[in-house]
């Protein structure tokens, strides 16, 4: 309502402007005072606007008020209720209610309207919805979502609340439903039922019966149809209404096709909004997608003229000429889109027209050699048999000049690989020389071991334990991290390496498969990870053990001078108390172990080049490469660009 | 004279200012001395200079080149042919969806990587001359390894035609220049896209690192072209002239200093990017539709190469403007032009008529 426009209505009871003179503004409120420029709520009986402040109803109340009754309506008339549109302040409400009228609401701001109906419009949602949009001339701003009525208060406590909404009455069966059926198309649609949610709607079962935009109940005159036909097509149970867009379309369609002539009196049941409007839609149901050919109506001898492409064009045409006849109005960018698609569409039956059309004419002639019959549709050969003769007589015509061509020039690509060849070759023999030379050294190793083993224990012989004796250092152990004597603590670090480390597994899902090679990796199989150990097979802490050492083996260890310089010596003592030597012959082995691996890993790498040269080599001047390529000398001369020739 | 040039070496400011009034020679010694360095120092751009007076020096007023190969092979038009950083191979790229990879020196076919869906753009060598970047219709890039033919990564995020790609000289970084008007910054270890830069209301049409990889340059539809910081993605300067044709191609020269902007209104320019200031115009041809590259050529001769729409290959003189040569033997629309690093060999690619490349070599 505007400001300075007309009246509320005479109402029969309640407030009335008495004073409404021609120069003064109209009067509202108890407070009986032209002021409109605060918040006011209108009461929808008596049409009478009240000042929020004078009623003691905030904005913010009035916000969750769907209905709203002054007091005086409400005194006389005792079925009129405030109604609210939100869960929460209906709680609150119920708890005020008890007290003092003019506190009963949480409020919904209320536009000034001409046409307050609302009570008869109970729980018409569209209705609030047009009249919030009319009304937005008003200098009052308006809420922006609809608003939601509750079931009266009596109600509460006896129903069940259902939550309505614009969509839902909340007393139909279908709004009773709590359950999705799982079986319709918008079910089968939720992610909940593994759909892809790309329609995106309720349970067909549960769309409400009033309000929803499609209803499950196929009433006989018209209900409101989707704007486009479901773009779902394969229903086990087509619903009705889906069954029923087809039907019309199915029967325009059958029409248009029996009575060509008479194209223009058929009645079209289907409006042309009902018809899809996005264009792919539109281009699928040209092609006929949602012609259900299971549905019982289209009989047998229907079918087959209903089927065939052409036919199906041409009704397909029919029904677009009528279109564009009645489309007077519609704009003119739209018709264009259509046309568009209908070009488009048209191109798609193009060609099977054409070859159509060709049949009784002549096909073009198989290119085969000598051949003289007709080629098959949609290739350029009668038969397998004129495309490999005439394959074979390309190759014939074409290789040997193309052969010739590239044997013009040396190619400098295969020299480069040729080169990289040399290369590779030389280091992979170096890379084998080094690994004799390492096998040697494993060997060597080998039987200083079984040698020092076959030495005599002398225990108390070399009592170099004493001088470690005087240092108290402390050394903090790598792997546990508490303080040890120096003298155990190579013995200790080992050992505390090997718990933690057996600990951990480190593997590959290959097992080693080198030829030659004696022992390298553990390549113990874990059937948990499916991995075999690639720890080195000498050192592996989680699966070999230290074996038990008798108390009579002596160590054995090499002893030096100087680090480097062998003495020829080996260490006496009995292995058990030799704490300078602990493990030697494990990490030496391990040494040397490591060493033949890398040179393993280096051959691999050669190995890996090798195949890469190899491979570009025997691809260059292949078949195809030939066929397919050709490079011009246009200079006899000159073969190679290069300025400064054998790089 | 012989005196000056000595100086010359010393303190190239006095040489600036000594010859900015006439014959921009220093613009000559700028770029001889940063673009020999690497080969002969001094002694060259002494050389160089002093072309007139002394005799004994190798370059001469035109070049020329003559047709050596045609390499044919393509089922559509090339739209992008560029020689790798070491001189052995050529790639084009065409709108039949493959890059064939030739030999630089003999033009023989080598290989041929297939993977794209839609036509490509443009092709880029890494700097190790062993990975490709090439951009294409389907909205990706795809990063190739020369060696086994193999894609190794898709780069998927722009959202309309990739135009232009280029590698950074360290080959870490992609650039990429697509018809959504922005650019991508990508990984190219990762395939990633690190940052996204969208300052041109139209197409951008070509991208470019300099030679250190501090700067890229771009150049849009819109008449402008932009350089940016690569490691910030801050647009650092924008050049624009009295009035702004489409740009359809920008290359920084190899010396970093200067950019190469050839616009839809038949005309390269030769811009000083420090000052803003165009210092060189070269016209004669026909470029008024395509995007067609130009290059630098640097290996005898100081010239300037272009593809045109009427089927020539364009050669001028970089510091004279004239026009040096003309190749002709192409059918169709020449689009790009590429030189060798090394050689004095310039490839060039045409359009859907002609289909083939073509090599051609020059004694100086």
């Amino acid at each position: 309502m505007e400001a300075d426009a007309s009246d509320p209505e005479p109402p029969d009871a309640g407030e009335d402007s008495k004073s409404e003179n021609g120069e003064n503004a109209p009067i509202y409120c108890i407070c009986r005072k032209p002021d409109i420029n605060c918040f006011m709520i209108g009461c929808d009986n008596c049409n009478e606007w009240f000042h929020g402040d004078c009623i003691r109803i905030t904005e913010k109340m009035a916000k969750a008020i769907r209905e709203w009754y002054c007091r005086e309506c409400r005194e006389k008339d005792p079925k009129l209720e405030i109604r609210y549109r939100h869960k929460k302040s209906r709680e609150r409400d119920s708890t005020e209610r008890d007290g003092s009228e003019p506190r009963d609401e949480g409020g919904g701001r209320k536009r000034p309207a001409p046409d307050l109906d609302l009570q008869r419009r109970a729980g018409s949602g569209a209705g609030v919805g047009t009249m919030l949009a009319r009304g937005s001339a008003s200098p009052h701003k308006s809420s922006p979502q609809p608003l939601v009525a509750t079931p009266s208060q009596h109600h509460q406590q006896q129903q069940q609340q259902i939550k309505r909404s614009a969509r839902m009455c909340g007393e139909c069966e279908a709004c009773r439903r709590t359950e999705d059926c799982g079986h319709c198309d918008f079910c089968r649609d939720m992610k909940k039922f593994g759909g892809p949610n790309k329609i995106r709607q309720k349970c067909r079962l549960r769309q409400c019966q009033l309000r929803a935009r499609l209803s499950p109940v196929m009433p006989s005159e018209s209900l409101p149809r989707p704007r486009r036909p479901l773009p779902t097509q394969q229903q086990p149970q087509p619903s009705q209404k889906l069954g029923r867009l087809r039907e019309d379309e199915g029967a325009v369609a059958a029409a248009a096709v029996k009575e060509l002539p008479e194209a223009m009196a058929t009645p079209e049941p289907l409006s042309d909004e009902d018809l899809p409007l996005d264009p792919d839609l539109y281009q699928d149901f040209c092609a006929g997608a949602f012609d259900d050919h299971g549905l019982p109506w289209m009989s047998d001898a229907e079918e087959s003229p209903f089927l065939d492409p052409a036919l199906r064009k041409r009704a397909v045409k029919v029904k677009h000429v009528k279109r564009r006849e009645k489309k007077s109005e519609k704009k003119k960018e739209e018709r264009y889109k259509r046309h568009r698609q209908k070009q488009k569409h048209k191109d798609k039956w193009k060609h099977p027209e054409r070859t159509d059309a060709k049949d009784p004419a002549s096909l073009p002639q198989c290119l085969g050699p000598g051949c003289v019959r007709a080629a098959q549709p949609g290739s350029k050969y009668c038969s397998d048999d004129c495309g490999m003769k005439l394959a074979a007589n390309r190759i014939y015509e074409i290789l040997p000049q193309r052969i010739q061509q590239w044997q013009q020039s040396p190619c400098i690509a295969e020299e480069h690989g040729k080169k990289l060849l040399e290369r590779i070759r030389r280091e992979q023999q170096s890379a084998r020389t080094r690994l004799q030379e390492m096998e040697r050294r494993f060997h060597e190793l080998e039987a200083i071991i079984l040698r020092a083993k076959q030495q005599a224990v002398r225990e108390d012989e070399e009592s170099n334990e004493g001088d470690s004796d005087d240092t108290d250092l402390q050394i903090f152990c790598v792997s546990c991290g508490h303080p040890i004597n120096p003298r155990v603590a190579l013995r200790h670090m080992e050992r505390c390496y090997a718990k933690y480390e057996s600990q951990t597994s480190f593997g590959s899902m290959y097992p080693t498969r080198i030829e030659g090679a004696t022992r390298l990796f553990c390549d113990v199989y874990n059937p948990q990870s499916k991995t075999y150990c690639k720890r080195l097979q000498v050192l592996c802490p989680e699966h070999s053990r230290d074996p038990k050492v008798p108390a009579d083996e002596v160590c054995g260890c090499p002893l030096v001078r100087d680090v480097f310089e062998l003495t020829g010596e080996f260490c006496r003592l009995p292995k058990r108390q030799c704490n300078r030597h602990y493990c030697w012959e494990k990490l030496r082995r391990a040494e040397v172990d490591l060493e033949r691996v890398r040179v393993w890993y280096k051959l691999d790498e050669l190995f890996e080049q090798e195949r890469n040269v190899r491979t570009a080599m025997t691809n260059r001047a292949g078949l195809l490469a030939l066929m397919l390529h050709q490079t011009i000398q246009h200079d006899p001369l000159t073969t190679d660009l290069r300025s400064s020739a054998d790089r | 004279m012989f005196f000056i040039f000595i100086l010359l070496d010393r303190r190239a400011k006095i040489l600036a200012a000594w010859f900015r009034t006439g014959h921009l020679a220093s613009l000559q010694t700028w770029s001889f001395r940063v673009m020999t360095t690497k080969e002969s120092g001094g002694a060259k751009a002494e050389s160089a200079l002093s072309s007139s007076a002394n005799p004994s020096n190798c370059v001469s007023e035109k070049p020329n080149y003559a047709l050596k190969f045609t390499l044919v092979g393509h089922t559509e038009a090339v739209s992008s042919v560029k020689f790798s950083p070491n001189g052995e191979w050529l790639a084009s790229s065409s709108a039949d969806k493959v890059i064939i990879i030739w030999g630089a020196y003999d033009g023989k076919n080598e290989k041929t990587l297939k993977g794209h869906n839609l036509e490509i753009s443009d092709v880029a060598w890494s700097s190790d001359s062993g990975r490709l970047v090439s951009a294409s219709d389907d909205k990706t890039l795809k990063i190739w390894d020369v060696r086994s033919g193999k894609c190794l990564k898709t780069l998927t995020g722009h959202s309309d035609y990739v135009f232009c790609c280029n590698f950074n000289p360290p080959s870490n970084l992609i650039i990429s220049g697509s018809f959504d008007e922005s650019m991508k910054i990508w990984e190219e270890k990762t395939g990633k896209c690190l940052k996204t830069l969208s300052a041109h209301s139209d197409p951008v049409s070509a991208v470019h690192f300099n030679c250190s990889g501090s700067l890229i340059v771009s150049g849009s539809y819109d008449g402008v072209c932009r350089i940016w910081d690569a490691a910030s993605g801050q647009c650092l300067k924008t050049l624009v002239d009295d009035d702004n044709p489409p740009v359809s191609f920008v290359k920084f020269s190899p010396n970093g200093k200067y950019i190469l902007i050839a616009t839809l209104d038949n005309t390269l320019k030769l811009w000083d990017y420090s000052r803003g200031r165009c210092l060189k115009t070269y016209t004669g041809h026909k470029n008024e539709k395509y995007c067609i590259f130009a290059s630098f050529s640097v290996t005898g001769g100081k010239w300037i190469v272009s593809g045109s729409e009427d089927n020539l290959v364009y050669i001028w003189n970089l510091q004279t403007k004239e026009i040096v040569q003309k190749l002709q033997g192409h059918t169709d629309v020449v689009i790009s032009a590429a030189c060798h690093p090394t050689e004095n060999i310039i490839a060039s690619a045409a359009l859907g008529n002609d289909k083939t490349v073509k090599l051609w070599m020059s004694n100086y």
